[in-house]
């Protein structure tokens, strides 16, 4: 598992690319896509995921609806024409950061 | 696997009591858990061990509060939400309190509303004259004359200056004079219109001032003689419809003038409004070369960056040089020098006033129309911002009195992680909105007071809706008005600790109250100082009412314009008498009221040197008939009054006892005789004949100005061609039988002619009608602000009364009664009441101290006004105060303490 402390810049990232490809989805499908996809190496942890979220609800990068399933509320999450535009804009710079990483640490990065 | 109902049910209610409970992080954390749960049991475990799994992730009930208020802080950055929040919260309180919402809507928007019309009071005031081009290079004369010890500080300059000036001062753009003669009757045909705005003015009038003109040519309009300029105002009264250019006004029934020019009716904040100019050129008096007499008011235009100072030093110069030469002539002579004639305590000054000064800073001997003193538009101003700063004391107080009410809000917005700061904001706003509201009820209230107020204040003030800028000031007063009541509530009620607050240990409310008793206090004050302020006021007019002013004021009628007569004059008089209806009559412009007539000469006791300058007396002399003395009920304290029954009393004269004083007789008074200089008939002093006049009597000093000044030196005696209004004194209650009797007579020998008249009375008040005014407007405003401080104990009271409700119920099943109970509620506010009184008096007696000081005749202000104002405002207090508490106190103690 990597450590949080690795995962706390890319948080946003990880959600924009998530929603992106998937569309519309809710707060624990989210976590559930990002742990099948990296083989349960990453786990987002709640505590961060949820005022991320909001935070770029805010920022009106996502819009949400709300769906009633029995008694409880299911609030999902997609992107906005805003957010699809940053998406790739976070995802180019992240992968500049990587590269400089590489260099940096003087490794090779497949 | 699915959850059952009673699953997602204990999840809910276990969550809602591990503290997740904001709107938006709720369900979404709800429908997370679950569907973590519903993940987990596929592992074939327990429901409760699931999810027990799942909250263990999320850092069980720590973690679960940190990501909520993490959540919560990252709305709270939004900020249109937030402040949409603070507005719903605000508003939701306001409601919930509207009792107490109610009392500080009503302090603030009638605190709001007298700001409101005062500034706009204050605006008009300060924007007189303003509107004049050259405002700022025009100047008036101002002249500082001392003579014979009177002291005269007027506008009357002689008539010689300004054309010197504008000649001979590189300064000087142009110069111009103003003549009144008061009032003229003016016709077109044949009915007469008494117009008050009339004056003589040079031809270079406008020239100097930028009155727009509609028709005619303003650089020749007033050259010629027997040409008149008139305002649209009169052009649309005589020529209603009609070009008025080039038709002509006939004045006081025998000068024909021709209107060379209308001019745009002058702004009401003007220190004139003329409606009539005479061409100057017209007048036989203004073309005299002497520099003694002084009668014209003179303005000056200067050039652009001319000093006014070297102005002033070069009319020096022109006294020195032209004017004492003259005046030495008439005075003494060989023996003159000027170096005597400022030893003996004479002086001569012309100095320069600016025209931008005029409205507020100016009172002198000859103003057109009264001015406002500056020093009560800052009073005024002062008195406002008071009212508004009691208004916002209810707010803080209430507010701060309350805080028990609110501290649990306090501690669990804290909890759930507000930071100060937002709820400082949060008050901030509510305080804000009732600001809001109170403005707009504030020019809802201002708009039905306006012209009240401009009744009281002769003004026209109105409410600039048309100004953008009016909008942007509302909006700005409104948010600084929000924030100064807002500002130490909403910082005393967040500083409040959670922790304490929940565990119930504040115990706030009325027991922290310094400061709130502080307030309280300079409410009381303020309102007391004003009180005071109103009661002085008016006991200086009941003074002034009733003071013994040497003459008999009531029951005495003023026929006006008795010149338009003409032969008729005896035959009108003696007809009136006639009618029974009077006791005695007198004609003569001579009246004891100000804006009569009055004529100023030199005089001697003859034997002494008119040459020797201190042997000149400076008197009054008044020409009077017969009846004056009788009808105007003065008293002879000394000889007789004249008599038909001595021929010689045409050169008998009377002398009040300031005369008498200033001549230097001890005891030998009766039988002497004084002298003046002769003269050619039109004002030309004959040095080479006196005229001889010797004493019959002593009157008792009377009045004759207002009593603001000392009563000086006067002469009466009999004119050998009575002029001027005719005065009637009579006994009948019924007025207005009087008045029609008159009238008829004066239909019948002056037909065509305006009837005028006014009752002596009424006259001499009118003297005080600036103090009349001050009196109302001081004591609307004391009771305004008496009435919003009381709003404030009303609720502060209220409020004490409920928090205290299960000690009354005990004390009340002990045995107290309801009379000791109310003492004890009222006990506390007594207490600020009584320091408020302390602390206003000696503030109160400087202040009426600075006020009286102008006055030489003024009343006795005593302990017992101090102390009227006290108690009443201790009653008046006590009485709001009562209602509630005799409410408390009377209620039944068993429901006060059934429940616990």
């Amino acid at each position: 598992m990597h450590s949080p402390e690795l995962l706390k810049g890319t948080l946003q990232t990880i959600v924009l690319k998530v929603l992106k490809d998937n569309g519309r989805m809710y707060g624990y499908e989210i976590t559930q896509r990002v742990k099948e996809l990296s083989d349960e190496r990453i786990v987002l942890t709640e505590g961060a995921l949820y005022p991320a979220l909001h935070k770029l609800e805010a920022e009106g990068m996502l819009r949400t609806e709300t769906e009633a399933i029995g008694k409880r509320v299911r609030k999902y999450y997609s992107l906005t024409p805003q957010g699809r535009s940053l998406v790739k804009e976070r995802v180019n710079e992240f992968v500049e950061f990587i590269k400089t990483m590489g260099n940096v640490l003087q490794v090779n990065i497949g | 696997m699915k959850l059952t109902e009673e699953h997602i049910a204990y999840i809910i209610k276990d969550l809602n009591y591990r503290g997740i409970v904001a709107d938006g992080i709720q369900d979404e954390l709800i429908d997370h858990v679950c569907s973590a749960v519903e993940e987990e049991l596929k592992k074939e475990k327990r429901f409760i061990d699931a999810y027990h799994t799942v909250l263990k992730r999320f850092g069980h009930t720590a973690g679960l509060r940190d990501t909520q208020k993490q959540v919560i802080q990252t709305e709270n950055k939004k900020p249109k939400d937030m402040l949409k929040n603070y507005f719903t919260v605000a508003l939701r309180n306001l409601r919930k309190q509207s009792f107490y919402s109610f009392i500080n809507v009503a302090g603030l928007s009638i605190g709001l509303a007298i700001c409101f019309i005062i500034v706009l009071f204050v605006r008009n005031e300060l924007s007189y004259d303003t509107h004049f081009a050259n405002g700022e290079r025009i100047y008036r004369i101002k002249s500082d004359l001392k003579f014979g010890g009177n002291h005269y500080n007027m506008l009357y300059a002689p008539p010689v200056l300004a054309g010197t000036a504008a000649e001979e001062f590189p300064e000087v753009e142009a110069a111009i004079r103003f003549r009144t003669r008061g009032s003229y009757l003016v016709k077109r045909d044949i009915e007469n219109i008494k117009e008050d705005h009339v004056v003589w003015a040079d031809k270079d009038f406008f020239q100097v001032f930028s009155v727009p003109v509609i028709a005619g040519n303003p650089t020749t309009a007033l050259v010629e003689p027997n040409s008149i300029a008139i305002s649209k105002r009169t052009a649309d009264k005589f020529f209603p419809g009609e070009e008025a250019l080039g038709q002509t006004l006939i004045l006081d029934n025998n000068m024909n003038m021709k209107i060379t020019a209308v001019y745009e009716t002058l702004p009401a904040n003007t220190h004139f409004h003329f409606d009539i100019l005479i061409a100057m050129a017209g007048l036989d008096e203004a073309k005299r070369l002497v520099w003694y007499s002084n009668n014209f008011q003179t303005y000056m235009l200067l050039h652009k960056d001319a000093d006014p100072r070297q102005v002033e030093q070069k009319l020096t110069r022109l006294v020195i040089e032209r004017a004492m030469p003259q005046i030495g002539e008439i005075l003494g002579g060989e023996d003159f020098s000027i170096e005597k004639f400022e030893a003996a305590g004479n002086k001569m000054e012309y100095t320069l006033q600016p025209l931008l000064d005029i409205h507020t800073k100016s009172s002198l001997q000859g103003e057109f129309e009264p001015n406002f003193d500056i020093a009560y538009v800052y009073l005024f101003s002062a008195i406002a911002l008071f009212i508004l700063i009691i208004a916002c004391i209810n707010f803080m107080n209430l507010s701060t009195a309350r805080s028990a009410n609110r501290a649990k809000e306090v501690g669990i917005r804290k909890v759930m992680g507000s930071f100060r700061s937002h709820l400082v904001r949060q008050f901030l706003m509510e305080s804000i909105l009732l600001s809001l509201v109170s403005m707009m009820l504030a020019i809802g209230i201002a708009y039905l007071l306006l012209p009240l107020f401009n009744n009281l204040s002769s003004r026209q003030l109105f409410i600039p809706f048309s100004e953008p800028n009016f909008y942007l000031i509302i909006l700005g007063a409104t948010l600084v008005v929000g924030v100064l009541a807002g500002v130490y509530p909403s910082f005393f009620l967040s500083a409040f600790k959670p922790a304490s607050v929940l565990k119930g240990n504040v115990a706030l409310g009325m027991k922290s109250g310094f400061i709130r008793s502080s307030l309280v206090v300079f409410q009381f004050a303020v309102s007391i100082l004003l009180v005071i302020g109103t009661l002085a006021v008016y006991r200086q007019l009941n003074y002034i009412q009733n003071k013994k002013l040497g003459f008999n004021k009531d029951q005495v009628l003023v026929i006006e314009d008795a010149y338009a007569l003409g032969n008729n004059r005896m035959a009108f008089r003696d007809e009136v008498m006639r009618s029974g209806k009077m006791e005695l009559s007198t004609m003569t412009g001579y009246l004891p009221v100000s804006g009569t007539w009055r004529n100023d000469n030199p005089w001697w006791v003859e034997g002494r040197d008119p040459g020797v300058q201190e042997n000149m007396v400076s008197v009054q002399n008044w020409q009077v008939d017969y009846d004056y003395i009788k009808t105007l009920g003065m008293k002879v304290i000394e000889g007789r009054d004249f008599s038909l029954d001595f021929p010689s009393d045409s050169t008998a004269v009377i002398l009040n006892e300031a005369a008498v004083r200033a001549f230097g007789f001890t005891n030998e008074v009766l039988g002497s005789r004084i002298a003046t200089f002769g003269n050619f008939g039109d004002g030309e002093i004959d040095r080479e004949h006196f005229e001889v006049l010797q004493v019959i009597g002593v009157v008792e000093n009377f009045h004759f100005e207002s009593l603001k000044q000392n009563v000086t030196p006067v002469i009466i005696y009999l004119s050998d061609q009575p002029r001027g209004p005719i005065s009637f004194r009579f006994q009948s209650k019924n007025t207005r039988e009087v008045i029609e009797t008159v009238e008829a007579k004066w239909k019948e020998l002056a037909p065509g002619q305006p009837f005028n008249y006014y009752f002596l009375d009424e006259r001499f008040s009118s003297m005080y009608a600036n103090e009349t005014r001050l009196g109302k407007i001081i004591g609307i405003f004391s009771g305004l602000a008496i009435v919003v401080a009381c709003l404030g104990l009303f609720a502060l009271t209220a409020f004490t009364a409920e928090q205290r409700t299960k000690e009354i119920g005990i004390r009340k099943v002990l045995g107290a009664s309801v009379s000791s109970i109310v003492l004890l509620l009222s006990k506390e506010f007594g207490k600020l009441i009584a320091i408020a009184f302390i602390l206003a008096s000696p503030v109160a007696w400087y202040g009426i101290n600075w006020w009286l000081k102008d006055y030489t005749y003024k009343t006795e202000i005593g302990i017992g006004l101090f102390l009227f104002a006290g108690v009443a405002a201790f009653v008046v207090a006590w009485l709001t105060m009562s209602f509630q508490s005799f409410r408390a106190a009377s209620s039944d103690p068993v429901k006060s303490l059934r429940s616990e």
